[in-house]
Formats: structure tokens, sequence, C-alpha cells
């Protein structure tokens, strides 16, 4: 991964740019000093304790779910889903 | 009680208006209005609901308090079967597969879901003009935004074409449309109302709220709506707030304001008045009121929008034309992504997108969105400071009045900024209301996280003291 990539490239948008409006925000950032610099002692954790989690279970859609999502696809042939032709680089 | 929801309840149980009717008038109110807050009108589903009622009613059985009540809903919101645009070009055609669980607890205690309501695109805004469905007109005057994001929600309250409505607050969005259109609006504690079925903007911020009339109107939609649920695991158990609780404010003894706000050179000389007036008139009621050191507002409105594109350049990022959204072919499924995405989103959502990408882009994530993170931690550490030292927080909803409309998409830097004093609160994930008085805006009540009751509760007592 050491290619570089330009941000229209990152963010699937032809011709993208970084904002100056975005950037005068950013140069905030950059200059201001938290006091409080450990990523890890946060304390707006929103983690779930383990004995919190949720059973891993397959819950089946139900018929009418099924049919809208079939719906929103773009495109269908021939009752399959049609994805865009892949080309290998 | 001025509670339209308790008015409109009587008059059902009392069978001086049908169900039917209500809905009629109101439909009618919608489809007809000018301020372009209807992203989609939901009559079908609607009258058959009212229908039911009716009959409910006609049969001799009792109803709940929100059955056959009018409400809408923010289009960002998944309602099974009905489009959910999020007023965007690349959702225009997308249909909800499911329905939100706070909508759902709203549809089984009986509400009735009118429209979808116009809003800034995926919550890109906060003037509801990023909008394919034209901008949203002011309530109080046309001329002027109506806000955002959630500006068609807060426009239908203020015209009484919705009973509530529900909107979405990532950054303020709940709270400074309610404040130019001068009625009240609720970002309750992150995680108290599950976002399940909300499109996430910046998810660690993503708040679900009511929008109404009355302060006993946000207690009734926030109670329903409100609980744990297993499909978003931020969301908490939280009891019901009841009338009797946030009736007597005489548990609050100290209230504080940030100086640092009031003390801007970008507030509007009368909002500053104005607020200054209001803390002597809490004063006068013998309450202790004390003045804060906080952040500069630079410092709030850059740490908050670090995150939040960061977290939307990573949500929307499913929004391709394969998995969703409307696809524009090209030679190869890249090339197809990128022309979808380019023609589909609007310059705002673009420009959050790629603000997202380059932060969280190698080289640059260390200096801004790592730094953004940990500013953020000490934003959380000074609230919880403060709260040690008062119980309430008071502030402007904003710095100044509303724009015109096309005043916001010229200066995107300035639009950043007029969210200075609503997205401190969203950081801290705390319970802040915006209330119709105090200045032109209205006042934000702010309490400690999880804490929402003692919002209302203060709420309660302004209403009676300013």
């Amino acid at each position: 991964m050491s290619k570089i990539m330009t941000v229209d490239i990152l963010s699937s948008i032809k011709g993208a740019q970084p904002s100056q409006a975005v950037n005068k925000l950013f140069d905030v950032i950059k200059n201001a000093q938290p006091t409080n610099n450990n990523t890890s002692n946060n304390n707006h954790n929103n983690s779930v304790s383990i004995n919190d989690l949720r059973d891993d279970v397959v819950i089946e859609s139900s018929a009418i779910e099924k049919q809208i999502i079939i719906e929103n696809f773009p495109k269908e042939k021939n009752g399959y889903l049609v994805v865009s032709k892949v080309i290998e680089e | 009680m001025d509670s339209q929801i308790h008015k409109i309840h009587q008059q059902l149980v009392d069978k001086t208006i049908t169900c039917t009717a209500l809905v009629q008038e109101k439909l009618a109110q919608l489809e007809q209005n000018t301020h372009n807050t209807v992203n989609a009108m939901l009559n079908t589903m609607a009258l058959d609901l009212a229908a039911k009622v009716d009959a409910k009613i006609a049969n001799g059985e009792t109803i709940g308090l929100l059955e056959g009540i009018p409400f809408g809903i923010k289009d960002v919101y998944m309602l099974q079967g009905t489009l959910a645009t999020a007023s965007s070009n690349l959702l225009k055609n997308y249909k909800s597969a499911y329905t939100a669980t706070a909508i759902q607890n709203l549809l089984n205690a009986g509400a009735i879901p009118l429209v979808k309501e116009n809003c800034d695109s995926f919550g890109h805004g906060s003037s509801s003009e990023n909008t394919i469905f034209g901008a949203v007109k002011n309530a109080i005057n046309p001329n002027l935004v109506g806000g955002g994001s959630s500006g068609g929600s807060a426009v239908n309250v203020a015209k009484d074409y919705t009973v509530f409505s529900i909107g979405g607050d990532t950054g303020g969005s709940i709270r400074q449309p309610a404040g130019y259109n001068n009625i009240y609006g609720l970002k309750p504690s992150y995680g108290r109302i599950s976002r399940y079925g909300l499109m996430a903007y910046a998810s660690s911020t993503d708040c679900v709220g009511p929008i109404a009339k009355s302060i006993e109107d946000i207690r009734i939609v926030l109670n329903v709506m409100s609980g744990k649920d297993i499909k978003d695991q931020t969301s908490y158990a939280s009891a019901e707030i009841t009338q009797a609780q946030i009736s007597n404010s005489e548990d609050i003894k100290t209230v504080g304001y940030f100086k640092n706000f009031i003390e801007s050179p970008a507030i509007d000389a009368n909002i500053k008045t104005d607020f200054l007036q209001a803390i002597e008139k809490i004063k006068a009621k013998g309450i202790e009121v004390k003045a804060l050191d906080f952040f500069e507002s630079e410092t709030l409105v850059s740490t908050y929008y670090t995150l939040a594109m960061a977290e939307t350049a990573s949500n929307l990022s499913r929004l391709d034309g394969t998995n969703y959204g409307n696809r524009i072919e090209g030679d190869a499924l890249k090339e197809t992504y990128s022309v979808t995405r380019s023609e589909n989103f609007s310059e705002e959502t673009k420009r959050r997108i790629v603000g997202g990408n380059q932060v969280l882009s190698q080289g640059f994530s260390d200096e801004i969105y790592l730094k953004g993170l940990a500013l953020r931690d000490t934003i959380s550490a000074n609230f919880e400071d403060d709260f040690k030292n008062v119980d309430i927080i008071l502030s402007p909803v904003t710095p100044n009045t509303p724009p015109k409309i096309g005043d916001s998409l010229k200066d995107p830097h300035a639009m950043y900024l007029s969210d200075a004093y609503t997205v401190g609160f969203s950081l801290g994930q705390l319970p802040t209301l915006t209330v119709p008085q105090g200045t032109a805006t209205g006042l934000q009540i702010t309490a400690a996280k999880q804490n929402d009751e003692l919002v209302l509760k203060f709420a309660n007592f302004l209403k009676d003291t300013i």
C-alpha cells in the first residue's frame, strides 16, 4: 500500500479537490492544543460490554423486505441482479 | 398546559372531530404549502390508519394518547415501503425496506405519519437549501431559510401542518431549525433513542429527536421513542419521564453559561442583550448563575466538522450505485462508482466526503483526525467538570438570526461557523433542548449526559420565568 492516492480516488468522486472552506477548519485543529493527547483514554466511550452483546443469530428478513431490496437494486436481467463489469488492474 | 397532543386526543375521544377529517385537513395543508417542506406525501397509509382509529372510537374502544395524532418524518428515516431520499439525487427512487425503531415505536403507539420532510441532503447543511426538493422557506419569514438540516420538519410544526415531527440532530440539526422557527426541538442524550433506521451521517453524534410546540408534547414523544434497542448497541434503557417529575424545578439551584459565547464578536447585538436579560430574570428567581470558561467557537466547530466529515466519508462510501442508489454505468466498476457519486452527490456532500477522506488518509490522520478525537475528549471532560458546579447550562441557539435564502450556499465556511453554539453539546453527547424564548432564535438548555428530565424541568421553569 505504498501507492499514493489522491482524494478524488479515495472518495470515488471525479475531479474532487480539497476545499478552502474545509481546510480552514483543519488548520484550526493543527494549531490547537488538546490537554489530553491520549485517545485511548476517552470518556465518551460507546463500546458495548461483552456481557451485553446481542445473540449471534441469523434473522430471516420478511418477504416484503426482500422484495423491496430487489426493487431498489439498480439493474436486473433474467431474474439476476446485474453489477458493473469488473476489470482487473 | 398547551399540549396539542392532549387537545386533539380529547377532541377525538369526545367525537368533536374524526381522525379522518383531521388527517385530511393536515394532508391538504401540506400539499398546498409553499414552504417546500414536503418530499413525499403518505396519503394512503395515513388515511387507512385514520379510518382504523375512527372505527375503534365508534366501537367504544379506548384509544391511546398518541393514537390518531398526525406527525411528520424527516426524509432520512426508514418507513417500510415509502421513499427515503435523504433529499438527494442518489436516493431519489430508494424505497425503505424496513422501518426505523423510533418510527416503529410511534406507529405502535398509534401515531399517524403524513409526510417525509425536506432537509439538507444526508443532513449536510444548516439551512435546508442543500436539497433536490427546493430550499425550505422559514415559517415566519419565507424569504429566510428554514434552518437545517431538519428544516422541513421544523417549518411543518411551526405552521401546524404536523402536530409534531421527528428530526435528526448531528451537530444542531433539530435545535437550530427549531430556534429559527420559534418552536421546541430536543436533541436527547446520545443513545436514549435508537438510531436504527436513521441514515447515518456521523454515527458518534447522530441523535433522533422530536420537534413540537410544547414541552409536554416533546415529553410524550420522547418517552415513546426512548429505550434500549438490540439493533443499535449504543442505545440504553431509560425510565419514563412523568409530567409530575418535570413540573417542579426546586432542585435546580445553579445555572451556567459560556462567557465566550456571549463575548464573541460574531454574536448579534440583540441576541446578546436578550440573552443577558434572560440571565437576569433567572437570577431574580433566586437561582445562582455562573459564567463559565469554554473553548473558542472555532475550535468547537473545527473539532465537530473534522470528526463528522471523517464519519460521513466512511458512512456514505456504501452509496456507490451498486449497493445503493441511482447507478450511472461507466466502463468498469470503479468508473461506475465515481461517475455515480460525482453526478448524484450535492456539492456540500462532496465537500464533506473529500474533507473526511483527507483527514483519514495516511500522513494527515495523526495531525488532524486523531487530534480532533483528543480535543473531543478534552471538551467532554470540560463538560463533566462544569456539571459538578452547575445543574444546567444555558446558551443562545445561534449567534445570528436566519440568513436569507441563497446566502449560506455562497459561503460554506460561514455556514459551518453558524453552528458554533450547537456542535459542542453534540460532541459531549448531552441532552439539549431549544425553547422558543429569550432570544430571536430561542435558548438552548443543556444538562449532564442522560439527564434529559432536568432539561424538560428547566424548560417548564423558564416558560413561567421569561
